[in-house]
């Protein structure tokens, strides 16, 4: 009994140390710009400012970056997922000529740092004509080599035996891949999913680098603008970023089971 | 062995991609003539109406602000467009920055925008810019020629906290290095309190030599061991030893908020953070003031000029030649005159002085006017080739004073052979 009391204790400390940046940022959200600058743990404000919500808001078009932000990082989850279940069966599955040397190039590439790329992608985007469209901010995340190998892991560990089953029974490759191996990696698929979100959701450098005007920038974009030269604006940066990272706090909620899963499935640590 | 060859063959693809095509830059867009700014909020929003009564009142391809992050993500935007040889008509930046540029082919000598007979300044608006302003914005490494035109500006300036000087039983803020030491150890002595928030930056150490009455370079050789330069890293030496003062973390505004909590009665930094120091003492401005900075000569002032800069790229010759007349429509007196009040920046011409508006702010309060009348004595930074790396030298020196790690005459000399040796690796 004391032993669970204990145990009880160190979860709640561990949460309460989780949660309190958070709930820092909830409150700051809501202080004066004084109460806000002056380093304190002080979790609530002295008098809540809601004006802030509306001051925030005011500041940029976030709605606008909302609604690209969104688009953006569903049409990339969507194409990552689709690239990396496809890619992963082939390399986990499908014999063909030069598929480990072709997996080892995809592989090599997660070993180059996306500084090194910055420049080489923003000439391609440049040259296609796409600077400040939403083509500059999708297409070159469409696939991710890490995710690739995460799924061809997955495809790895399921037996031969049902591919052969589903043989005989008339499936092919594509039958096979979207109704049976698909549903059985359910897990790494959402947590795949999840990552390619939250990956692109969160990118700001790149959004920044190929966009020009409001009418493409995403939300990322949006909390600098309360950072300036002089300071920053504590209060209204706090304002903006508990509103920007409420989609993707219930977007872990909805998805916790199956990322938990694909977590333990992939032998990843959280 | 295979990473290697993939990081080989995207390394070669990155080259052939970056070395095809035409060696011209072109604009990104056409249409209109781009400006990649930082200005935010209620800046942004008066720049944009600057821009928009521009637009109006001079037909011509529209101007157009972006806000393109800080300056270091512009600094990479732009560079990453040079690269890809699209420019916007213009960016904002600093002389590190435009050297930078410069070098890559991408930046509009402005020599003959000035002196164009139809476009340009005559010599009576010339002579109302404050000197400064125009001497920054020429390039030693290039002929001096000039790259860049004024266009956020401001001056560093003390910030000095009546409470605490009260507290201590001074009446009025240090005019000299020495009252300032002196002040320094009394408040200390009759309060406890540190008297001294120090920001580790290399323009606040520049600005203090100049104030000394040294120079930081001379040609491309840096003073570093000069008297006035020691006399730098002494002060700050005998600041630390003795207590007085402390330096804040990296990139943190501590010294502003210590400050608005009576806990401290001086920090250095620009006149342009007076807009956040205000709000921070929350409009009492009996509690505080701003004044030149210490001088060992008060009879010969001088601070240190901050703030950035405006480049016009090689785009297209109309792009160029609509960029600069923005450019001087920006700098006029009546729009220098708005910006200045809109922004906390100072106002570029002497003019500016005569203003109404101008004269009104003064008259709301006593220190409004602290960082214009530095205008006549303040000194630009050395914009020479490997400046940034000289800067980031000079704080490693002064934070190593700071902790102890280096005594002055140390800091100072190894300081003076580590900067020299930079710039001679630039030189070649």
């Amino acid at each position: 009994m004391i032993r669970r009391y204990v145990m009880y204790l160190f979860l709640l400390c561990g949460a309460s140390i989780t949660t309190f940046p958070f709930a820092w940022m909830i409150g700051t959200a809501f202080k004066t710009y004084k109460e806000a600058a002056t380093p304190s743990l002080q979790l609530f404000p002295s008098e809540w400012q809601w004006h802030n919500l509306v001051e925030t808001f005011q500041a940029a078009p976030f709605g606008t970056y909302f609604k690209n932000s969104f688009f953006v990082a569903f049409v990339v989850t969507t194409s990552v997922v689709l690239t990396s279940m496809m890619a992963g069966y082939a390399f986990a599955r499908l014999d063909f000529p030069g598929r480990k040397q072709a997996f080892a190039v995809v592989l090599a590439t997660v070993m180059v740092p996306f500084e090194v790329t910055l420049i080489p992608n923003f000439l391609i985007v440049n040259r296609l004509g796409w600077y400040d469209t939403y083509a500059a901010l999708i297409v070159p995340w469409c696939t991710n080599a890490f995710y690739i190998f995460l799924v061809r892991q997955a495809f790895m560990g399921l037996p031969s035996d049902y591919f052969d089953a589903a043989k005989i029974d008339g499936c092919g490759h594509l039958r096979f891949l979207v109704w049976i191996a698909g549903p059985l990696v359910k897990p790494i698929l959402v947590t795949v999913g999840l990552f390619a979100f939250l990956g692109s959701y969160n990118s700001l450098v790149w959004p920044l680098v190929v966009t020009g005007t409001d009418r493409m920038r995403v939300v990322q974009v949006g909390l600098t603008v309360f950072s300036g030269a002089e300071g920053v604006q504590f209060n209204l940066l706090m304002c903006a970023s508990a509103i920007v990272i409420a989609p993707t706090v219930v977007l872990y909620f909805v998805a916790q089971k199956y990322f938990s899963e694909g977590l333990v499935g992939t032998g990843l640590k959280g | 062995m295979s990473t290697r060859i993939v990081l080989a063959v995207l390394c070669m693809v990155s080259v052939m991609i970056s070395c095809t095509g035409s060696k011209d830059f072109k604009p990104i867009e056409s249409g209109k003539v781009l400006f990649w700014d930082r200005q935010t909020t209620d800046t942004g929003d008066l720049l944009r109406a600057i821009i928009s009564d521009f637009n109006s009142a001079y037909p011509g391809l529209p101007i157009e602000a972006q806000y393109s992050g800080g300056y270091s993500e512009i600094n990479r935007k732009v560079s990453a467009s040079i690269q890809a040889r699209t420019l916007p008509a213009m960016a904002v930046g600093y002389q590190s920055m435009t050297v930078e540029y410069v070098l890559a082919g991408a930046v509009v000598e402005l020599d003959p925008f000035v002196q164009d007979v139809e476009i340009g300044l005559t010599q009576q608006e010339l002579d109302d810019f404050f000197p400064a302003f125009l001497e920054m914005n020429r390039y030693p490494d290039f002929e001096n020629k000039m790259y860049s035109f004024p266009f956020c500006k401001s001056v560093l300036l003390m910030y000095f906290n009546k409470n605490v000087l009260k507290e201590a039983g001074i009446d009025h803020p240090p005019a000299t290095w020495d009252e300032f030491l002196a002040q320094c150890r009394q408040i200390k002595a009759t309060t406890g309190k540190f008297a001294y928030a120090a920001n580790i930056d290399a323009s606040t150490i520049d600005g203090m030599i100049f104030s000394m009455g040294g120079e930081v370079t001379q040609g491309r050789t840096t003073l570093f061991d000069s008297e006035p330069a020691k006399e730098v890293f002494k002060l700050l030496e005998t600041l630390a030893k003795e207590q007085l003062a402390y330096h804040i973390p990296p990139e943190s505004y501590d010294d502003r908020d210590a400050f608005a909590q009576d806990r401290i009665a001086f920090f250095f930094r620009s006149s342009s953070h007076r807009a956040y120091v205000d709000r921070l003492m929350e409009n009492s401005r009996d509690r505080w003031g701003m004044a030149r900075i210490p001088q060992k000569d008060p009879n010969n002032p001088r601070t240190v000029l901050y703030g950035p800069n405006v480049s016009i790229f090689k785009t297209t010759l109309e792009q160029q030649r609509r960029a600069w007349e923005f450019v001087k429509y920006f700098t006029s007196r009546d729009v220098t005159v708005r910006w200045a009040l809109g922004t906390g920046y100072l106002p570029v011409r002497k003019s500016a002085a005569e203003d109404p508006r101008m004269k009104s702010f003064w008259e709301e309060w006593e220190y409004n006017r602290a960082a214009f009348d530095c205008l006549p004595f303040a000194v630009s930074e050395p914009n020479l080739g490997g400046w940034q790396e000289v800067r980031d030298l000079i704080e490693k020196a002064e934070t190593a004073v700071f902790t102890g790690k280096q005594s002055a005459e140390e800091a100072a000399i190894s300081l003076k052979k580590s900067a020299d040796q930079v710039l001679k690796d630039f030189a070649m």
